[in-house]
């Protein structure tokens, strides 16, 4: 009887983990305005239940595939083709960080650049590819 | 022809900008400061009066009141009558000629924003263990387990800066597309709370004045 009982809130504890950490992913998403800004830039507004179900097919089959250790066996390129995809939505998520979004504003009109955004921020989006590089070619003992 | 009113009293209908920069120095005249609707042969006349005679003390930044303009217009014509729509006041942004940007400051800047972000996202791979997840992912796609899944993190590297790009919508000079991206839009915002303040800031200066008087 016990046992049944302990399967029992097995399931409604992981639910319910499920469901907090569900809910907090999409909160991140939604606060970051990635979704809208893809729509915005591929011009499809009326498509835009696709990508969310995009979204919740990812969360969900990426999660199945770390929890039960599925492995394929694609050809090694597969690999940076996700890989390429990756890290466009990290650059995505990190141009829409408030530290971005509200730095340059100020730093535009304190310093007297308002001419000279796209080169503070291409330094910007330039040091970040080469930090992340830094981060798999150099720091190889990590 | 608009037969602007059929009375024999001439209207003047107005509507203020929101905000004007001008050169510091020089008075202020009705023509830079809204657009005017009246009798032709009015509005050369009404556009030439000088609403403001700036002082060294005002600074920067000075906002004219529906009421000062009123006043003005009624001193010269006193049969005119006034009809304005729009916010019944308008900021004023003197600047001198605008000064060169300093070439040391902007070479700061970018080697501070290289740096930083580059901090920033090791940081955050740091954080987020990034390395055990590209591991995984590898695992996962090809079934072989490399400890430095290079042909993944390199590409994924490149897409970062390509990710960031579509965000702020450019390239460079180049524009994908042109709708505002969220940068501009922060910026607007930015510039519009801070005339807001310092609108709000004048008043209360002003109703300080008025008081003491």
């Amino acid at each position: 009887m016990s046992e049944i009982l302990a399967v029992v809130i097995n399931i409604i504890i992981g639910l319910a983990g499920g469901l907090a950490v569900g809910g907090g992913f999409v909160a991140f998403l939604v606060v970051l305005d990635i979704i809208p800004r893809l729509a915005q830039i591929s011009k499809s507004y009326q498509h835009i239940c696709w990508l969310e179900g995009a979204v919740v097919s990812g969360a969900m089959f990426w999660t199945a595939a770390e929890f039960f250790n599925w492995r394929f066996s694609f050809f090694s390129l597969s690999a940076s083709f996700v890989g390429v995809f990756a890290g466009l939505f990290v650059g995505m998520l990190a141009g829409a960080l408030t530290e971005v979004l509200n730095v340059f504003p100020i730093l535009a009109k304190r310093l007297n650049m308002g001419n000279f955004i796209i080169l503070l921020l291409m330094s910007m989006v330039i040091g970040k590819v080469v930090g992340s590089l830094f981060d798999w070619i150099v720091f190889r003992a990590m | 022809m608009i037969e602007l009113n059929n009375h024999s009293t001439p209207t003047l209908y107005l509507r203020l900008r929101r905000k004007v920069t001008l050169p510091k120095g020089s008075f202020i005249y009705l023509g830079q400061l809204a657009q005017l609707l009246v009798e032709p042969e009015l509005e050369g006349k009404l556009k030439q009066i000088i609403i403001y005679k700036p002082t060294e003390q005002d600074g920067n930044l000075v906002l004219i009141n529906m009421l000062q303009i009123i006043k003005e217009v009624k001193t010269l014509e006193p049969d005119l009558k006034l009809e304005f729509f729009g916010e019944p006041h308008i900021l004023i942004e003197l600047v001198k000629t605008k000064p060169a940007a300093n070439l040391f400051l902007l070479t700061f800047a970018c080697i501070l924003l290289f740096i930083g972000s580059g901090l920033a996202i090791m940081n955050f791979h740091a954080d987020v263990s990034m390395m055990a997840v590209h591991q995984k992912m590898y695992t996962l796609l090809t079934g072989d387990v490399l400890e430095h899944p290079l042909l993944l993190q390199i590409p994924y590297s490149f897409g970062i800066g390509a990710g960031m790009m579509i965000f702020f919508n450019r390239v460079f000079k180049k524009k994908f597309n042109e709708e505002p991206n969220p940068l501009e839009v922060e910026m607007f915002l930015y510039q519009e709370s801070l005339d807001q303040y310092v609108i709000a800031e004048e008043y209360r200066k002003g109703q300080k004045r008025s008081d003491l008087k």
